[in-house]
C-alpha cells in the first residue's frame, strides 16, 4: 500500500509549522511554577517577597487570585495553587513570570516555603497493603466507587468445576508527546487570548473559564500545530496560569514545560491492581468477578470516569452470563490521573487476555480456541446490557490465528507466538459541528480541531469531504478557526474526529448540494465536478458554473455556506445492573486481534519482538495510508507499554525516572516489522460506516506480547511492563 | 566562557550574533536569537534527537552544544533552501513515504538522515543506517514509514 501524500508534509518538512513551543511574541515574559518540595504536608508559610523584589519579576500565589480577579465563580474543587495543604510533589504553590527563562528560574529559587510534612500515600500498596485480602470500601482514600452485577454470580461460582483467581498489576505510563506543553497568553483589550498546543481548543476555553471564574465568551483559544497529544493535551493545563500572568503584567507570557516537568506534572495513566476470578464449567466461562483498585492520584473531576469507563474493559470482548465488577478510585499523593491513548484499555486487555489464556492452560484447553469461542458477536450484550453493533473482532481473531499458525511453523527454539485482542468504544457521541464554504475554486471545511498528527483531520476529514461532495481531494481545504470563529467541537479525543465531524460534514454537504439543486430549478442534490479549473454544479437537466450560482453576497462572503452537526443518540444502559457509581455507555465497537513473535533471552529474560501483525475492524477505511500509519504508530507505542515503559514513584512520592533516558520509549531499532490488515464489512457509526482508529491499535499490544512471551519461555508475568527483570523472576532466574 | 559574539554560517548565510552568553546552547541561539524555530526543542538532555542540526556537515544535538563551541562553523538547519541537495532529497523521501505525523521529530530526523548519508553514503548497509537513527525518537509513526523513507533514499541514484 502506498501512503498518500499528507497535506501537512510541506510545512512540517520546511520547518515552518508553528507549534506551541515556537510561538514568539515581542516582549513576552517566561513563566515557571514554584513547585512543592514534598508530596504531602501543611503549608506553614509561603514567602514570595524575595522573588517579587527581583527586577522584572511578577509572582502570583493563592492570595492573588482574589486580589487581582475579584470573587468570580471559580472552580472551588480544583484550585490553581496548593491551598493550605500540598497533596503531590511539585504541585504549583505559585507561578512566576520574568524576562527570560534564566530569570524565571532564579525567581523560583528565591521563594521560601515552610511545610509541615504529613504521611505520604505514594501508591496502592501503601494505601491497601492487604488487598485483595482486605476490604477497602469505607476508607477515606476511596475517591469513587463503581459496582455492577448481572446474573446469579454466587450460584455459578458454587456450581463451577474450577474457579481460577489471579492478581495483576499494571504500571503508570506516560504519553511522551515529544512537544512539551506550551502556550503564549496575551490580554487583548477585554479578550483573554491564548495560543496553545492542544487537542481541544474549546475544552481549554471551557476549563479555563471555570478555573478562573470568567465567562467563556471573554476567552479566545487559538490552537497551534500540536507535537503529539495522545490524551495529554486534552484539557487546560498551563493556559490559566499564563493568562493570569498576562493579566497581572500587561505583557504576553510564554509558559512551556521543561521535559522533566512534563513527566512530573503530566496527567496520565497511573498504576492499578486487578483481581480476576473466573468460574468455569464444562469448558465454558460461567461467571466472573473483577475487582479493580485504580490509582487516580489527586484527581478530583474525572475520578468517576476513570473507574466507570475503564472497568467495562475488564470483562474484555467476551461473553459472560453472570458477572460482578467493582472498582475503586484510590487517592494517592501523585499528580492527577489523566487520559493516555485509549485510557487504561491496553492495561485491561493485558489482564483479561493473560488471565483467560491462563484459565485455558489450567484446564488443558487450547487458549486461542477458548478465547475465540467466547468472543462477542453482533447482537450480544455488554457489561451494561448494551447491544453490540457490527463488530469484526471474531473475524480479526480468525485472521490472526492463520498468521500465528504460519509463524509457529517457522519459529526457531526460544521464540514464541501469541495472539491478543482488545476492543474500544469510540466517542462519536460527543458533539461536533462544521461549516462548509464552497467557492468557484474549492471547498473549505471550517472546523475547530487542529490536526494533531494522527491524520484524522487532514487525511480523514479531507477524504470524507471529497467523497460526499464528489470534488477531488486537492479541491478540499481544511480551515481551522480560533474559538471565536470556529464551529463548536469538543476536541480530538476518544477516536471521535472521523466519526463525529465526518458525519457533520456529510450533513452539511447534503444541505449545500440541495441549495445548489434548488438554484438549478431541480430537486434532490446537485452533483459537483471540476472542469477547466472551475467547480460546476449539475441537477436535473441543468448544469452551471458555480460562479454563476452564487449570489453577490455569497461572492463577497467567500462562497456558499452550509452547516452540519453530529450529536449521536445516547445509548441506553441497563440500570438494573448498576448497584453504585457512574458507568458510561460505549458507542461504537471497534476491535482488533494482534499477533507477535517474540524471542526471550534465556539468561536475562529480555524480550525482543521479532515480528508483528495487526488485524483491525475499523469499519470502512476512508484513507488507507493514514489508517495504516495509525496502526503502525499505535502498535509501537503499545510495545513500549508492554516492555519498557513504567513511571516509577518512590515511597516519598517522587517520580524517579522523569526523563527520556530512564523512562524508555521504543527506539527505531526496537520496533519490528508490523503488517497491517483491515477487516471490512462491519459498519460503524461514522461516515460510510467508518470507525475511529486513533486509539484501538494500542489496546491489544501488551496482551499480545505477554501471551507470546509465555509461549516462548513459559513465563507467566502478571505485571506490566514485561521488563527483563520481571520475566527473569517468573522464570526463577532471579 | 564569557558572553561574546558567535560567528556562524547558517544555511549559507554568514551571521555574527553579538553578546551570546557563554552557557547558551546552540539550540537556543538558533531558535530565539536567529528565530529559526524549525529546529525543535524536546528534552534538552540529548535523549530525543528533535534538535538535531548539521554542524560542518555532521549531525549534532544542538541542545548539548554550546553556541561558542561551534564558533566559526557552518550550521545547516531544516530551514535550508532546496539548493542544499542532500536535505532536499531527504525531505522528498519523507514526503513520498509519509514519514511524519505530528511533525515534531521531523526536522531532527531529516537532519539526522542527511548527516548519516553524508557520512556513510547511500551504499552503506541498511542496518548501519538504521542503527544511526537510534538516537532520534518518534512517538507517532512507529518508525515504519521513516524506515521506508530511508529505503527509498537507498534505492535512488544519488
Amino acid at each position: 500500500m502506498t501512503a498518500a501524500a499528507r497535506p501537512d508534509a510541506g510545512v512540517k518538512l520546511a520547518g515552518t509549522a508553528v507549534f506551541g513551543t515556537d510561538v514568539d511574541v515581542p516582549g513576552m515574559l517566561w513563566a515557571a511554577f514554584v513547585p512543592a518540595p514534598l508530596a504531602h504536608g501543611r503549608i506553614r508559610s509561603l514567602d514570595l517577597r524575595a522573588a517579587r523584589a527581583l527586577p522584572g519579576v511578577t509572582v502570583l500565589g493563592p492570595e492573588d487570585l482574589a486580589r487581582f480577579f475579584g470573587p468570580g465563580e471559580r472552580d472551588q474543587e480544583r484550585s490553581l495553587f496548593a491551598q493550605g495543604e500540598v497533596v503531590y510533589r511539585n504541585q504549583p504553590l505559585a507561578v512566576v513570570a520574568a524576562p527570560s527563562a534564566l530569570e524565571a528560574r532564579a525567581a523560583v529559587a528565591a521563594v521560601t516555603v515552610e511545610i509541615d510534612p504529613l504521611p505520604i500515600i505514594a501508591d496502592l500498596e501503601t494505601a491497601f497493603p492487604e488487598w485483595p485480602g482486605s476490604d477497602v470500601g469505607a476508607s477515606p482514600l476511596v475517591a469513587a466507587h463503581v459496582h455492577a452485577r448481572h446474573g446469579n454470580v454466587e450460584d455459578e461460582f458454587r456450581g463451577a468445576d474450577r474457579v481460577l483467581s489471579e492478581t495483576y498489576r499494571t504500571a503508570s505510563v506516560h504519553q511522551v508527546a515529544l512537544e512539551p506543553h506550551a502556550c503564549v497568553a496575551e490580554i487583548r483589550g477585554e479578550v483573554w487570548y491564548v495560543r496553545t498546543s492542544t487537542q481541544s481548543p474549546f475544552g481549554v476555553r471551557e476549563d479555563t473559564a471555570s478555573l478562573l471564574g470568567i465567562p467563556e465568551s471573554s476567552i479566545v483559544v487559538d490552537g497551534t500545530w500540536v507535537g503529539g497529544g495522545f490524551g495529554g493535551k486534552g484539557s487546560s493545563f498551563l493556559e490559566p496560569y499564563a493568562l493570569l500572568l498576562a493579566r497581572a503584567t500587561g505583557r504576553p507570557v510564554r509558559f512551556a514545560l521543561g521535559y522533566r516537568d512534563e513527566f512530573r506534572l503530566g496527567r496520565t495513566t497511573l498504576p492499578a491492581v486487578v483481581r480476576m476470578e473466573t468460574a468455569v464449567k464444562d469448558g465454558r466461562i460461567r461467571a466472573r468477578r473483577v475487582r479493580l483498585l485504580l490509582d487516580v492520584g489527586t484527581s478530583l473531576p474525572g475520578r468517576d470516569f476513570a473507574t466507570g469507563y475503564s472497568i467495562g474493559f475488564l470483562l474484555g470482548p467476551y461473553r459472560t452470563d453472570a458477572f460482578e465488577v467493582e472498582g475503586y478510585a484510590v487517592r494517592t499523593n501523585k499528580p492527577p490521573f489523566g487520559p493516555h491513548r485509549a485510557p487504561f484499555a491496553p492495561q485491561c486487555a493485558f489482564v483479561v487476555e493473560s488471565h483467560l489464556d491462563h484459565v485455558a492452560r489450567e484446564l488443558n484447553l487450547d487458549g486461542e480456541e477458548f478465547r475465540a469461542s467466547h468472543l462477542w458477536r453482533e447482537g450480544e450484550s455488554t457489561l451494561l446490557g448494551q447491544t453490540v453493533g457490527p463488530f469484526g473482532i471474531a473475524a480479526a481473531f480468525e485472521r490472526a490465528r492463520a498468521t500465528a499458525r504460519a509463524w509457529r511453523a517457522e519459529a526457531p527454539p526460544g521464540h514464541g507466538v501469541g495472539i491478543g485482542c482488545g476492543f474500544w468504544s469510540t466517542s462519536t457521541g460527543a458533539g461536533g459541528e462544521v461549516r462548509l464554504r464552497l467557492d468557484p475554486q474549492r471547498l473549505v471545511v471550517l472546523e475547530g480541531e487542529r490536526e494533531i498528527g494522527s491524520g484524522s483531520v487532514l487525511a480523514g476529514l479531507t477524504a470524507v469531504a471529497s467523497r460526499v461532495t464528489g470534488l477531488p481531494r486537492d479541491r478540499v481545504a481544511i480551515e481551522y478557526g480560533d474559538t471565536s470563529v470556529a464551529p463548536y467541537d469538543s476536541g480530538v479525543y476518544g477516536s471521535r474526529t472521523l466519526g463525529a465531524l465526518g458525519r457533520a460534514i456529510e450533513e452539511a454537504s447534503v444541505a449545500l448540494r440541495r441549495t445548489l439543486a434548488e438554484r438549478l430549478g431541480a430537486r434532490g442534490q446537485a452533483e459537483l465536478s471540476v472542469e477547466r479549473g472551475e467547480i460546476y454544479a449539475e441537477a436535473g437537466e441543468r448544469r452551471a458554473a458555480l460562479t454563476l450560482l452564487l449570489t453577490p453576497d455569497e461572492h463577497d462572503a467567500g462562497g456558499l455556506v452550509a452547516d452540519g452537526r453530529h450529536y449521536a443518540p445516547s445509548r441506553l444502559i441497563d440500570d438494573r445492573r448498576v448497584l453504585s457509581g457512574t458507568f458510561y455507555p460505549y458507542t461504537d465497537f471497534t476491535g482488533a486481534a494482534h499477533v507477535a513473535e517474540v524471542a526471550v533471552d534465556p539468561g536475562t529474560g529480555a524480550v525482543r519482538v521479532v515480528r508483528y501483525a495487526a488485524f483491525h475492524d475499523a469499519g470502512t477505511v476512508v484513507d488507507a495510508g493514514a489508517a495504516q500509519a495509525q496502526v503502525e504508530g499505535g502498535v509501537a507505542m503499545g510495545l513500549g507499554a508492554a516492555l519498557t515503559e513504567e513511571a516509577i514513584w518512590s515511597d516519598d512520592g517522587r517520580l524517579v525516572n522523569a526523563g527520556l533516558l530512564d523512562y524508555r520509549i521504543p527506539t527505531l531499532g526496537e520496533v519490528p516489522p508490523i503488517s497491517v490488515e483491515f477487516i471490512e464489512g462491519f459498519a460503524g457509526a461514522g461516515p460510510f460506516g467508518a470507525k475511529g482508529l486513533g486509539e484501538p491499535p494500542i489496546v491489544p499490544v501488551p496482551a499480545t506480547v505477554a501471551i507470546a512471551t509465555r509461549a516462548a519461555c513459559g513465563a507467566h508475568v502478571t505485571e506490566l511492563p514485561l521488563s527483563a527483570e520481571r520475566v527473569a523472576r517468573a522464570l526463577k532466574l532471579l | 566562557m564569557t558572553a561574546g559574539p558567535v560567528r556562524l554560517n547558517v544555511n549559507g548565510t554568514a551571521r555574527v550574533i553579538p553578546d551570546v552568553p557563554g552557557p547558551e546552547r546552540l539550540l537556543d541561539t538558533l531558535r530565539w536569537r536567529l528565530k529559526l524555530k524549525g529546529t525543535k526543542e524536546g528534552c534538552r538532555t540529548g535523549d530525543c534527537g528533535a534538535c538535531t542540526v548539521l554542524v560542518d556537515g555532521r549531525s549534532c544535538l544542538s541542545c548539548l552544544t554550546l553556541a561558542h563551541e561551534v564558533d566559526g562553523s557552518a550550521v545547516t538547519t531544516i530551514e535550508v533552501g532546496p539548493d542544499e541537495l542532500l536535505v532536499a532529497r531527504v525531505r522528498a523521501a519523507f514526503e513520498a513515504a509519509g514519514a511524519l505525523q505530528c511533525g515534531y521529530c521531523t526536522p531532527g530526523f531529516v537532519m539526522a538522515v542527511a548527516g548519516l548519508l553524508r557520512e556513510r553514503g547511500t551504499a552503506a548497509p541498511r542496518e548501519e543506517l538504521l542503527e544511526g537513527l537510534g538516537g532520534n525518537l518518534c512517538r507517532c509513526t512507529g518508525y515504519a514509514a521513516i524506515v521506508r523513507a530511508v529505503d527509498l533514499l537507498r534505492t535512488e541514484a544519488p
